[in-house]
């Protein structure tokens, strides 16, 4: 590694670190584990080709992106299932690549009002999902409804969240 | 995990694997999906998008500082390179080799522990000048043994075992250290809430774990020593002696 990259990279840690370890912490609720995945995902960018130079580029949203998508694999290899294990070797994790750089974020306010404006039950098991990595089959279970119910909570919850986005 | 209605549509397949709500076959699906169809890949790239905003709710904390000596030694390695499915068959190996450590620890501890490479790692060639003989710790508080330590200088591997009752407390962290013989105390890292755990550490800091250095471990804020040295109790600590 050249030395100028090495700062890049270093500056890259500096401004980013704590936010993605934030978001590490909050869906792993392990240090070890969040350290490991923090450490995982300034690895990845920085050995996947061009993907650094994107990282600088996009800011935060991206790596953040990378980040939980690592505490949910890692979250899934916890659990366990043969299932989703097999479901995790057998296709490569699709990581946002240099398209999701185009994609502007969602403009905060407009998130917010849209997700109020949502059945409860339907906001609530979103950002269970969002923030705690929790799966459909999790949060049936912890809600002791059956499977389909959930899905159903949920997607008709992310329709209506579209919606009122795209107005 | 079949259901008697029609498949959702694509749209909401796609914001279901945004949001990471899918499993099995349907995770399988929506991953496949995602690397043939440049459309669905968009729409999950869009969700991921809509969603963003979200994480400005999540509070930033500041990661250990071995965090970043892992990443710089990483990064520095020249390694071939890795896919991801090749990185997270690794990560499953390891996975499997701490539960099947963990299974074995009560008759074996330090022998188990000490014998278990990373066959990932083993090739590796080992930091100038570190003795290359596996290394223990017992580190004791309280006139008992509460962790093992067991480190592999030639894998730069550190594996701990907890052997006996450690505090714990949610809103307070402990804290790894390395002290060498007359020298200040530098942080490993803080530990987790668990029975075994493995770190790979950056040269700088492997050099320091040799004969006569101390292992300790102290009690800090959540997230670690802000000062970058101890500031609570040391909880436990003993000195590095070869295997």
């Amino acid at each position: 590694m050249a030395k100028s990259d090495a700062e890049s990279l270093r500056a890259l840690y500096e401004q980013t670190s704590a936010k993605l370890y934030g978001i590490c912490l909050r869906m792993l609720r392990d240090e070890a584990e969040a350290q490991d995945v923090l450490q995982e995902v300034y690895v990845t960018v920085w050995r996947r080709a061009g993907s650094f130079d994107e990282a600088r580029a996009s800011g935060i949203t991206w790596l953040a992106t990378i980040a939980r998508n690592r505490a949910i694999d890692r979250l899934r290899s916890r659990r366990m299932t043969t299932d989703d294990l097999n479901a995790a070797l057998e296709v490569p994790d699709d990581s946002p690549t240099s398209l999701d750089v185009l994609e502007q974020a969602e403009d905060a306010d407009r998130l917010r009002r849209c997700l109020e404006q949502l059945e409860e039950r339907a906001r609530t098991m979103i950002r269970k999902a969002f923030f705690d990595g929790a799966t459909y089959p999790q949060l049936a279970e912890q809600e002791g409804v059956p499977l389909p119910t959930m899905k159903s909570w949920v997607r008709r919850g992310l329709l209506r969240l579209r919606g009122c986005l795209e107005q | 995990m079949t259901e008697g209605r029609s498949p959702p549509e694509p749209v909401t397949t796609a914001a279901e694997h945004a949001l990471g709500v899918l499993t099995g076959e349907e995770l399988r699906d929506a991953r496949r999906r995602a690397q043939s169809d440049q459309q669905f890949a968009e729409e999950v790239a869009r969700w991921r998008g809509k969603f963003a905003p979200l994480y400005s709710e999540i509070e930033a904390v500041d990661p250990p500082g071995a965090v970043w000596g892992n990443i710089e030694a990483e990064t520095t390695r020249h390694m071939p390179a890795n896919d991801n499915a090749a990185a997270l068959h690794r990560q499953i190996r390891i996975w499997k080799s701490a539960v099947g450590a963990l299974s074995v620890i009560a008759a074996s501890l330090v022998v188990m522990l000490v014998v278990e490479p990373r066959p990932d790692l083993a090739p590796r060639q080992p930091p100038s000048q570190a003795v290359v003989a596996p290394m223990v710790a017992l580190l004791g508080g309280n006139g008992s043994t509460k962790v093992v330590a067991s480190w592999d200088p030639a894998a730069r591997q550190l594996v701990l075992a907890v052997a006996g009752d450690m505090p714990t407390n949610p809103d307070r962290s402990k804290e790894l250290w390395v002290i060498p013989p007359n020298g200040k105390p530098h942080s490993l890292g803080t530990l987790p809430e668990r029975k075994e755990m493995h770190m790979r550490l950056a040269d700088t800091l492997a050099t320091l774990l040799a004969q006569g250095a101390t292992i300790a471990i102290s009690v800090e804020p959540r997230g670690g020593s802000p000062t970058g040295a101890p500031t609570g109790p040391v909880v436990a600590s003993g000195p590095l002696t070869r295997a």
